[in-house]
């Protein structure tokens, strides 16, 4: 056992952190809440050139061929940065050509992803979605001769105005909530019949409504195979949301940094509030929701990295890092008292954002119910 | 005991619902607890409320009240409650600035304030806290300098909420800064013309939009006649208003209508097939959150009735806000858990359920533990006034 990062997981944790320390700061967070884009190409493009579009791409496909652990160190600093932008849907649609595309797309999209040339997306969600469910698929893809015509409506589909391509989950055969019957199409975004609308969330970034009306995809736009898309998702939606989790840790660790910090700093009552016991055990209570979520996150992507069923720890660490970001982030602004509270304040991006993140590749209840089943229930 | 409420008290919350039925909207509602700013909207019912007899039921006749006991505002504030949260629209004036007026104010203070707050006509805003001075509110620096007929009066106030639209503001400062009393003795209340010259409003905008201040003093002349009581004695009478203050601000009644949503909202959304309501997850957080709303309601008739009967309260009303200040916190949890992915979608957003009002109060519900009194400092309160334990500092 080795709780410790190799030197080059140090490395690529140090670049991080200082490349963002400078490149994304908290100004340029909420810029870009508002900016219609929500990133730029000029940071997008530096982030290329440090190679971190293709750091989990192997070697073959011009990639770095880093593994899904180095992905989360990575994702714990952009999650420490609240990093906007098209990278987390484009790393999540990334491993979805590497679990399920053939030598063809991997050739056409893998090196141009890591060259930071393309950007995609998952349209996954749909209206009957009321609660997370991604077998819920009732979007129709038809075969029409040599290509298949997609009808549907997608919903909290993220940066899906920049995107140049969607990975589509469509269902074709079967009924909503069938496993069986799903099937994955990369998706040209400028097809006609797409057609997009904002979902304004609180915390600024951009999702969006995608419907697809009688788009036409060919046939060999298919992700793997032909009604086994629910079979390719599983994992793919498994290193999401353990990528989630890393995002998570993350921003939970600043949440400490500027609690504790403050809390040092700020007197009240000729005293520190850190000195008062109260404030205290909000901060160690922030520590050891951290620490814990921290260490299941980087045990099940280790896993995942090697290749060993993790199915309870994946789950393990969505349901536990879900409420433990949600209690860190009213834990700091219980600290920082009405100042975290005014939306000039760094602690306001984290708490929309963990709300954000909690609810993303299916909340803790979510989780808990494959943990269950994992216990054989 | 009796939990019920009397005849004439059923008679009048009937009567009271039928105008609140009505005379309220949602609109109006939100923008007494938005803080942007009570617009013509709220200000022209809070006219009504009052031209109608439902303001100033528990205040003394000579001031423009009814002479009634203080359950009557509790009804009222009830009622309006269960109606989108709805508050008394100039509400920092009626609940707490007007009783300590009542109750220390000169007689001159009295006929001069209280029957217009009794008519809804004007509005406070409260000045208590300052950039040093949160949950230390005794450690306050803004000064104010005795002259012949008036005060001058420097320093910066922050988080003064209602302060740009309010006419009055409510401010304690410093009147005796020597440094060989306790700071909580050299304090003084007045109320300040909000159009004084040398007062300076700057907005602070919280993270679910609503608006607070920065409030800065330069030179400001306040009239001596404009003190509250006698001088030095401020900080006894803000914390004497604080019982009454808390029985009034927290009330249960005013989250009913997020549970009613709620369940609203499950019968009417299904999961595969099924409404969310046969969820026995749904159906037991939701559950617990009515069982909750019912004992925080019982906790704060509790306070109210020894209010009521002049009965000495001391940890109650402090058991109220903390309770149902973390009980909108869980409540709201709930709700963004049952909402799932749409929660996060704001009002002006396609696909938004419930109007966003969920996704707004999960917001709002940050502060719900800090503003008026955070919940360490409370339950502190709770543990020293009420079981007697030692304070640590
Ligand atoms: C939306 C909003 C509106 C407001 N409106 C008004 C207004 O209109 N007028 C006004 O005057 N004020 C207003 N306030 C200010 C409010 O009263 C203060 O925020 C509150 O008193 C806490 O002070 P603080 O924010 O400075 O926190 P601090 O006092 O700095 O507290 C920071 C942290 O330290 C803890 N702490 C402090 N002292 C102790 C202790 N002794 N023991 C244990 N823990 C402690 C606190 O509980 C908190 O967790 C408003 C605040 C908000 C958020």
């Amino acid at each position: 056992m080795d709780f410790n990062l190799t030197e080059e997981q140090k490395i690529l944790q140090k670049t991080a952190r200082d490349f963002l320390g400078a490149e994304c700061p908290s100004a340029f967070v909420r810029e870009m809440e508002t900016d219609e884009k929500g990133y730029t190409s000029e940071l997008w493009n530096k982030m290329a050139e440090l190679g971190w579009m293709a750091l989990v791409i192997p070697e073959e496909y011009e990639g770095v061929g880093g593994t899904l652990l180095d992905l989360t160190i990575m994702l714990e600093e952009m999650g420490g940065a609240c990093l906007p932008g098209p990278f987390f849907p484009t790393a999540v649609s990334c491993l979805g050509i590497m679990e399920a595309g053939d030598e063809g797309q991997m050739k056409e999209f893998l090196p141009r992803i890591g060259a930071g040339e393309l950007i995609l997306t998952l349209a996954l969600t749909e209206p009957l979605n009321t609660r997370y469910d991604p077998f819920l698929i009732a979007t129709r893809a038809e075969r029409k001769e040599d290509h298949y015509v997609i009808n549907g409506t997608k919903l909290f589909v993220p940066d899906a105005h920049v995107a140049d391509d969607f990975i589509c989950v469509a269902r074709t055969s079967g009924e909503p909530g069938s496993k069986e019957g799903i099937t994955l199409f990369l998706v040209d975004s400028k097809s006609s019949g797409i057609q997009l609308t904002p979902m304004k969330t609180f915390a600024g970034d951009k999702q969006f409504e995608v419907v697809f009306d009688a788009v036409k995809v060919p046939e060999g736009n298919i992700l793997g195979q032909l009604n086994q898309g629910g079979i390719h998702l599983e994992p793919i939606l498994q290193k999401a949301a353990v990528c989630k989790c890393a995002e998570m840790v993350g921003g939970a660790q600043k949440v400490l940094d500027m609690a504790t910090e403050y809390a040092k700093e700020r007197e009240q009552f000729g005293r520190p509030i850190g000195s008062f016991q109260a404030v205290q055990h909000h901060c160690s209570n922030m520590l050891m929701d951290i620490e814990g979520g921290r260490f299941i996150t980087y045990k099940a992507a280790w896993m995942l990295s090697r290749n060993i069923p993790c199915a309870k720890q994946v789950a393990t660490a969505k349901a536990w890092v879900s409420e433990a970001y949600k209690r860190v982030a009213g834990l700091g602004h219980q600290v920082l008292g009405a100042t975290g509270y005014m939306i000039e304040h760094d602690m306001t991006l984290y708490s929309r954002r963990a709300k954000l993140a909690e609810v993303a590749f299916g909340d803790a209840n979510f989780h808990r119910e494959a943990v269950a089943f994992e216990l054989g229930l | 005991m009796d939990f019920g409420y009397t005849e004439e008290e059923e008679k009048f919350r009937e009567r009271l619902a039928e105008f609140l039925d009505k005379n309220l909207t949602e609109e109006i509602a939100r923008q007494n607890w938005e803080d942007l700013g009570v617009g013509p909207e709220a200000r022209e019912f809070s006219l009504k409320l009052a031209a109608n007899g439902f303001l100033g039921l528990s205040w003394p006749k000579e001031y423009g009240g009814q002479g009634l006991p203080p359950t009557y505002d509790f009804i009222l504030l009830d009622e309006l409650g269960k109606r989108w949260g709805a508050h008394v629209p100039l509400d920092i004036g009626y609940t707490m600035v007007g009783p300590t007026i009542l109750r220390r104010g000169s007689e001159e203070l009295k006929r001069e304030f209280l029957p217009k707050i009794v008519d809804g006509e004007i509005e406070f805003c409260l000045g208590y806290t300052e950039p040093n001075a949160g949950s230390d509110l005794a450690s306050m620096q803004m000064r104010a300098v005795e002259g012949d007929d008036c005060f001058i009066v420097n320093g910066q106030k922050t988080f003064n909420t209602e302060c740009h639209y309010s006419e009055y503001h409510w401010l304690a400062v410093r009147t005796d800064p020597s440094p060989d009393i306790p700071k909580y003795k050299g304090i003084s209340l007045f109320i300040v013309d909000m159009d004084s010259p040398g007062i300076t409003v700057r907005p602070l905008w919280t993270m679910s939009g609503e608006r607070t201040n920065e409030v800065y003093y330069d030179d400001v002349k306040v009239p001596k006649k404009r003190m509250i009581g006698e001088k030095n004695r401020g900080f006894y009478y803000m914390m004497e208003a604080l019982g009454s203050e808390r029985n009034q601000v927290f009330v249960p009644g005013r989250l009913m209508p997020i549970l009613g949503d709620l369940v609203q909202y499950v019968k009417d959304t299904e999961y595969n097939g099924k409404p969310l309501s046969e969820d026995p997850l749904i159906r037991h957080r939701l559950a617990q959150a009515a069982i909750e709303l019912e004992v925080a309601g019982l906790l704060a008739d509790h306070s109210r009735w020894l209010e009521s009967n002049e009965l000495p309260m001391s940890y109650e009303p402090e058991i109220t806000k903390v309770f149902t200040s973390e009980l909108e916190q869980r409540l709201v949890d709930v709700g963004m858990q049952i909402l799932g992915l749409y929660g996060q979608l704001t009002e002006d957003s396609k696909w938004a359920p419930l109007r966003g009002r969920i996704s707004w109060y999960f917001l709002h519900s940050f502060m719900t533990t800090i503003g008026a009194g955070t919940s360490e400092v409370g339950r502190s309160v709770i543990a020293q006034r009420g079981l007697g334990l030692p304070r640590a500092y």
